[in-house]
């Protein structure tokens, strides 16, 4: 199973990647990387395909061709009869999803289970760990992310930034190597978009390997190694922060960051 | 209105409350069964499966379950090879003729509200069980079905106390459940008013405690926040 490990120096590599929805291309040969500890931000208008992106990563969406390739492990594609693409092995791709934490625009937490449970769900029932190993693993992430005391509660009584720090604690119990955030604070009253991104701070502090789909200029400014700027499928502009905000030579993402700095 | 007669009527009717019970505990025990196959099959999309739950929801919910009870128990036994099979001994038979039509009855009706229920599961928290990697059938058991238990509970509830209500049918064919018992008290006695007020009566009571189950299992899958002392002791384990 383990026989297609490539090296390489990222943690987390797509080669380009295409993706249609019918007629339309969503992604046209779109190639990205993340080094260990990098954390790259991917700016875009609505419907440039930055979201399309993150989810052919862990193969929520199937991608039509690209590599991907978490951790030197790159995932086996196989095309159907009908042209389309499949998974080869479902089993690596499970264990691939299992390493990539993601948290999604509309949090997504099991509205059925506390947020406890909501955290030691994966850890025990797909990583097969000890409960009582992964209870306390997962209430030093609640403490983490401020919310140690909301442990025996439901999802519906947590308010939007609440419940996204428990959907982030949720990914981070995985031990995942790299997190993928799709827009996770874009649900959210502006008022709690900040206690957000302040445990997204903390994260990118410790050296995780995080990919970011945002529309937070000054997080992506200020706490990425890189930000990618994707416009209708393919990138524009691919820097340090330094460079995408203060000297790109795109008049299409200057007119963005402009449009996105009120 | 003759009170005497009325209350020993009901003493008497209680007596057909065990076999009114049976029936219907054992149909709806059985339909969930085969409920919960038909909305897998609803679920499945595979296309036959698929087609095959949905003829048998338009069939056993669009014909009178009288008529399916008829069928089975007068229709069956036309058949020179039934009555020759190894089923003649339970075809034979009213109470396994009304149990088997109770049970198809029900199954349609609950099959198609639990498939219901899976398909009010938000979709995003099924993205997020596979985005952690759990199998299709782990997703199924720990996420899709609770949840979709809990959406379907109330509908469920109904379709229990329509079936309740429904074994009435079965003193049709000659089966002595309440409402048997009391058509053939009517037939010695000529007192229709008293004999199925408290044949009502009983029918109300049994669902008067179902209801009240149906609410506390309601509550109980519905979150609630935990009292704030014993907030530690709230188990874990304790989950769907």
């Amino acid at each position: 199973m383990m026989g297609n490990k490539t090296s390489t120096p990222y943690a987390l590599e797509v080669r380009n990647l295409h993706k249609r929805f019918g007629a339309l291309d969503v992604l046209k040969g779109v190639s990205l990387a993340a080094k260990e500890g990098e954390v790259v931000s991917i700016l875009g208008s609505s419907g440039s395909g930055k979201s399309t992106l993150l989810r052919c990563i862990n193969l929520l969406e199937m991608p039509d061709d690209g590599e991907i390739i978490v951790d030197g492990d790159r995932i086996e594609l196989a095309k159907k009869r009908d042209g389309r693409t499949c998974a080869k092995d479902q089993r690596q791709v499970d264990r691939i999803r299992s390493e990539l934490g993601m948290v999604f625009q509309s949090f997504n937490l099991w509205s059925h289970k506390t947020i406890l449970e909501n955290l030691i769900e994966a850890p025990v029932h797909v990583q097969k760990r000890p409960r009582a190993e992964c209870i306390e693993e997962a209430e030093g992430l609640l403490a983490k992310v401020g919310i140690a005391d909301k442990r025996h509660y439901y999802p519906s009584h947590l308010s939007g930034g609440q419940q996204q720090r428990a959907a982030i604690a949720r990914a981070l119990a995985m031990r995942p190597k790299a997190m993928l955030f799709d827009e996770p604070t874009s649900a959210l009253d502006p008022e709690l978009v900040g206690e957000v991104l302040k445990t997204m701070r903390i994260l990118a502090e410790e050296g995780r390997t995080m990919l970011v789909v945002t529309h937070e200029m000054g997080f992506a400014r200020d706490v990425s190694s890189r930000v990618i700027f994707l416009h209708q499928g393919a990138i524009e502009e691919d820097g340090s922060p330094a460079d995408v905000f203060g000297n790109t030579r795109s008049e299409r993402v200057r007119q963005f960051i402009k449009g996105h700095n009120h | 209105m003759d009170i005497q007669f009325l209350f020993d009527t009901f003493l008497e009717l209680l007596g057909g409350v065990p076999l009114t019970l049976q029936l219907a505990i054992s149909s709806v025990c059985a339909g969930f069964v085969l409920a919960m196959v038909l909305a897998l099959f609803c679920a499945s999309g595979i296309p036959f499966l698929d087609w095959f739950a949905r003829l048998y929801f338009f069939v056993f919910r669009g014909t009178p379950l009288l008529v399916q009870l008829f069928l089975i128990y007068y229709g069956l036994s036309q058949f020179e090879a039934i009555r020759s099979s190894f089923l003649w001994p339970i075809l034979r038979e009213p109470y396994w003729c009304a149990l088997i039509a109770f049970t198809m009855n029900t199954a349609a009706y609950a099959g198609s509200i639990l498939y219901g229920g899976m398909l009010a599961v938000p979709y995003g928290q099924v993205e997020a069980a596979r985005v952690c990697g759990m199998k299709r059938t782990i997703i199924f058991r720990r996420i899709v079905l609770p949840l979709a238990l809990r959406q379907a509970l109330p509908a469920y509830g109904n379709e229990l106390i329509s079936m309740v209500k429904a074994t009435s049918l079965a003193s049709i064919i000659t089966l002595m459940e309440v409402t048997g018992t009391a058509a053939r008290i009517v037939s010695e006695s000529y007192r229709a008013i008293e004999v199925f007020v408290a044949a009502g009566v009983i029918y109300l009571m049994i669902n008067f405690l179902l209801t009240r189950g149906i609410h506390m299992l309601e509550y109980q899958f519905s979150p609630r926040v935990p009292a704030q002392n014993n907030s530690r002791n709230i188990a874990v384990g304790g989950q769907l």
